[in-house]
């Protein structure tokens, strides 16, 4: 689990013809993981017909808008089939005619939606005017000397409309405005400016309000008049939703042929920037596991109608950062991987740190957060909401499992000690060792993590990086010789001669190594080999001291549940049971979230930039997308 | 970081970047420079020497400037305040706003969606347009409404309206660069350092005088539009150009009158310019000495990071204009033309130029 899968590097030679079957047979094995590098073949050059391609994206790109639509039923994949040209275009010619419908109706809810808005603003222009003292009538024709306008303009373009009817001989003014609108009424003289002042208003966005016939009616008639617009509005509002269901349920069979065509069409499409041709011969270069090699072999013989060739060899050293690694695939792993995700994803050959950041982490959390009480409501909290969580609720299960397993150590139940004796002890009844073990735990990491990149570094041929570089064997020997010197003080009281000796000769190693690695004048020299020597040993010091965390916030959650309980008990028997329950439930989100980001830091800070480069790429198969995306 | 070690930062930072500017005579020498030459000098060779059509490598070179425009914008805007950062983002923008008229010109000429792309500049997230969905989309009007849901609705909603009104991508792109300096006059209208806000009203405010002159010109006298008309597409310029002395140029009726008109001393400038191109290019001089004399004797490090920025920009534009000419093998003479080394001419005198 903690070495990565062996994968192999396959050259398929394939006719032309069979092309689009060996791509749905590489989508099915879902195995084969492109590699789109240029063949050293000179006389292998990429596909010229890109017809397939651009109609497969122009379909693909409609299907997924009809899907914001209407919903998309998912395709049917009973039968694994090569989809030719002809019926892809025919397929992206009708999704195009698809699109084109709901575009109409996206339209006709938006010019209702629009409709309506004049409405409003209608309405809201009606309730002003109903103050004025004046014959509105008068405001619907226009007279023999003035012109009228009467509507709704964006308030930012007020001003400059203001000017530039003012250079027409028309006068503006705002008698109202609603949020982002302004309603206006615009007079000038009659007579040749009609087209120059039309150009100026539909620039500004300015709309005009229709004044409704009758204005001199009672209130209660225009306002009735107004009821039965909305209800029309509303009416067709409803005919069109209506319209569309009825559509969208006759397309549904037609939607889901479409999208099971696109979902056999993707893979070839997916496939392309992988494949070379030459003539009627065609090329697919890329990563399969070492065990699914002979799978593939056997399947492809199964699925083409020609004879094929198929190569495979190990990767090249040269081409380690370009080999894809198989992501960990343990259900109990899995929300852990993808916090290690996070990250990055480990280089091929190196050690996929999954499975120890699982173990530490659960470690750690537990540690931090050691209460039988506390950890059982986390894990239970996590089940019960575990489709919401998706997969991550196992993290949460796990996590709080560990809270209980240290709970029961530390004999702790939502606080209170009596409940069940302590395995071993509660923290605060020796601070002093804990920091002593924290601190312990702490040498054994970073040394655990030297200790991978080590081997990290070996697995990918870089000898001298892993002997001299950072957190390399000379550096853990420095490290090694500190810590021994530094408990040799502690149990001596003298630091000693040989883990002085092994200090300075590593630390004068690291100095050599990095003088005659830098390329600079000999001051800058002198002073980036100094600088660079003093963080070595300050950053191993102050990133052991960093563990120290794991003891204090064990001794923290011990104190915290103590001041909860000693509030309670200065409480009536009321507030007692009120402050223990919003005393832990305040102690269980603090101190959670607290915790969990302080063995997130360590795990990324302390452990992974040690020995995880996590530039590596992920393996990606060619397969079938078996369900639609989301709408 | 206090406002003033802000300041003191950007200040060092704008003055390091300075000292890469072209200064007076370095033009005539890059053009003595063959292209090998121009591609060592700019760290552009291996564009240049990788094999593949003119067009493709002036793509990629006219790419390459802009790319290494941007990062000097993303490193210059992280010490600065919201608003601060706002303005200049917004005056970076413009890029995406090429983008937004490409991908508007294609859908209306409904070019392959793949050779819209290949026009398309990658630009940083800070000024990039929203989504790939923009590229979706099979008609302008659908682009327009699409953009209707982020952070240009207005601009969408007002641009689609009058496109459905007028079919015509003149008016679209009119809408477009009009909200555009819009933005940035507001913008400095909104910024709370008062020695600040002077740096930038001028220098924002010489941007838009620069646009408006131009405007005024073309829109009233090519386009034959009205003064109402003419006046709605300006911006009133919080530095020259302002409401009032806008209303008064666009009642005149010819062109010399308006420059006549104009205040000092873009009056003194264009005075004598017989054509637009070489109206645009004087525009382009006193931007310019605005955008010097901003980083030479500016108080506000945020001012003097967008006059870098400006000026900068002016000098990767003439950059490019050279190489372009060397890769489509243009004679000297239209290159020194567009590069301003000789003066403008009308079109009809361009081949007797050369």
């Amino acid at each position: 689990m903690l070495r990565p899968q062996p994968m192999k590097h396959v050259r398929i030679l394939v006719l032309r013809e069979d092309l689009p079957q060996a791509s749905l047979t590489l989508a099915d094995m879902e195995s084969f993981h492109p590699d789109p590098r240029q063949p050293q073949e000179q006389q292998l050059t990429p596909l010229q017909d890109c017809r397939y391609q651009k109609k497969f994206q122009q379909a693909r790109s409609r299907l997924d808008k009809i899907a914001q639509v209407v919903p998309v039923p998912e395709p049917d994949l009973s039968e694994i089939r090569v989809v030719g040209l002809d019926e892809l275009t025919e397929t992206n010619a009708w999704l195009g005619e698809a699109w084109n419908f709901c575009l109409e109706h996206q339209e006709g809810f938006r010019e209702l939606e629009e409709a309506e808005r004049l409405l409003d603003e209608e309405e809201a222009a009606l309730a002003n005017f109903a103050e004025l003292h004046v014959d509105l009538g008068m405001l619907r024709t226009k007279t023999r000397f003035l012109d009228y306008y009467i509507g709704v303009v964006p308030r930012e373009n007020v001003h400059r409309l203001e000017g530039a009817l003012g250079l027409a001989g028309h006068l503006l003014f705002t008698y109202m405005e609603r949020s982002e609108n302004a309603h206006v009424v615009i007079v000038g003289p009659t007579g040749g400016k009609e087209s120059e002042l039309g150009s100026v208003l539909s620039d500004a966005g300015f709309q005009a309000i229709p004044l409704p016939q009758g204005l001199d009616d009672s209130p209660e008639a225009i306002r009735a008049e107004q009821r039965a617009r909305r209800e029309r509005i509303e009416r067709e509002r409803a005919d069109l939703a209506e319209e569309v269901e009825t559509c969208s349920s006759d397309m549904r069979e037609r939607l889901a042929r479409a999208a099971t065509v696109l979902v056999l069409a993707e893979p070839f499409v997916s496939l392309d920037p992988a494949i070379r041709s030459a003539g009627q011969l065609a090329c697919i270069a890329g990563w399969v596991p070492a065990k699914g090699v002979a799978d593939l072999e056997q399947r492809l013989s199964e699925t083409l109608s020609h004879g094929f060739s198929l190569d495979s060899r190990k990767p090249r050293a040269d081409e380690r950062p370009l080999v894809p690694t198989v992501p960990v695939r343990h259900r109990l792993l899995q929300p852990f991987a993808m916090l290690v995700k996070q990250y990055g994803t480990p280089r091929y050959g190196e050690i996929d740190p999954t499975l120890l950041f699982t173990i530490t982490f659960l470690l750690m959390f537990g540690t931090m957060f050691g209460d039988v009480g506390h950890g059982a409501v986390l894990a239970l909290l996590a089940w019960i909401f575990r489709k919401p969580l998706g997969r991550f609720y196992i993290f949460g299960v796990m996590a709080g499992l560990s809270s209980v397993v240290f709970g029961l150590l530390f004999g702790s139940v939502f606080g209170y000690k009596e409940l069940l004796p302590a395995l071993w002890m509660s923290p605060l009844y020796d601070p002093i060792l804990m920091l002593q073990l924290a601190l312990g735990w702490g040498v054994f990491f970073i040394t655990l993590a030297c200790g991978l990149t080590i081997y990290n570094r070996f697995a990918i041929n870089e000898p001298m990086a892993a002997v001299f570089g950072h957190h390399g064997v000379v550096n853990l020997l420095f490290y090694l010789g500190l810590v021994w010197g530094g408990v040799s003080i502690a149990l001596t009281g003298s630091f000693g001669l040989v883990q002085a000796g092994l200090v300075i000769s590593s630390l004068l190693a690291l100095a050599v190594y990095n003088w005659f690695h830098l390329e600079a004048s000999l001051g800058e020299k002198i002073l980036v080999v100094l600088i660079e020597t003093l963080e070595t040993v300050i950053g191993y010091v102050s990133n052991t001291l960093s563990f120290l965390r794991v003891a204090a916030f064990s001794i923290n959650h011990v104190a915290l549940m103590i001041a909860v309980l000693t509030l309670a008990g200065m409480m009536g028997a009321v507030g007692h049971v009120l402050m223990v329950v919003f005393g832990n439930i305040f102690v269980m989100v603090l101190e959670g979230v607290i915790v969990t980001i302080q063995v997130m830091r360590l795990q990324y800070y302390e452990g992974f930039s040690r020995y995880f480069s996590g530039d590596g790429r992920e393996f990606s198969p060619l397969r079938l997308r078996r369900r639609p995306r989301a709408a | 970081m206090s406002s003033a070690a802000h300041n003191a930062y950007l200040n060092t930072r704008v003055a390091g970047k300075a000292t890469q500017l072209f200064r007076a005579g370095d033009m005539e020498r890059f053009v003595q420079l063959g292209l090998p030459e121009l591609g060592q000098q700019f760290g552009l060779g291996t564009i240049l020497e990788e094999p593949g059509s003119a067009r493709l490598k002036s793509r990629a070179v006219e790419q390459a400037l802009m790319q290494v425009l941007l990062e000097e914008l993303t490193v210059l805007i992280r010490p600065m305040h919201a608003a601060e950062r706002g303005l200049v983002v917004a005056w970076a923008r413009q890029f995406a706003l090429f983008n937004l008229k490409t991908l508007l010109r294609g859908k209306i000429r409904q070019l392959d969606p793949q050779e819209i792309r290949e026009n398309l500049y990658d630009l940083p997230p800070q000024v990039r347009l929203s989504n790939e969905d923009l590229f979706r989309v099979e008609n302008a009007v659908e682009l327009l409404r699409l953009l209707e849901s982020g952070p240009l609705s207005l601009l969408a909603r007002q641009a689609r309206e009058i496109y459905e009104k007028r079919q015509e991508p003149f008016a679209l792109e009119a809408a477009i660069d009009q909200r555009y300096y819009a933005d940035m006059v507001r913008r400095v209208a909104r910024l709370e350092d008062s020695t600040t806000q002077r740096q930038m009203r001028m220098l924002v405010g010489s941007l838009v005088d620069r646009a408006n002159v131009l405007w005024l010109l073309r829109f009233r006298f090519g386009y034959d539009l009205s003064p109402s008309e003419t006046f709605y597409q300006l911006v009133p310029s919080p530095h020259l150009l302002h409401r009032e002395r806008l209303l008064e140029l666009v009642g005149l009726d010819d062109q010399p009158k308006v420059i006549a008109a104009l205040p000092e001393p873009l009056r003194s400038q264009l005075l004598d310019a017989n054509n637009l191109m070489e109206i645009q290019r004087r525009l382009g001089r006193y931007l310019t000495g605005i955008a010097w004399s901003a980083l030479r004797s500016g108080q506000s490090g945020v001012g003097r990071a967008l006059a870098y920025l400006i000026l900068r920009e002016a000098d990767l534009r003439l950059m490019f204009t050279l190489i372009q000419g060397r890769l489509l093998q243009l004679p000297d003479a239209y290159v020194d033309l567009a590069l301003g080394l000789s003066p403008a001419i009308c079109v009809h005198q361009w081949r007797e130029a050369a």
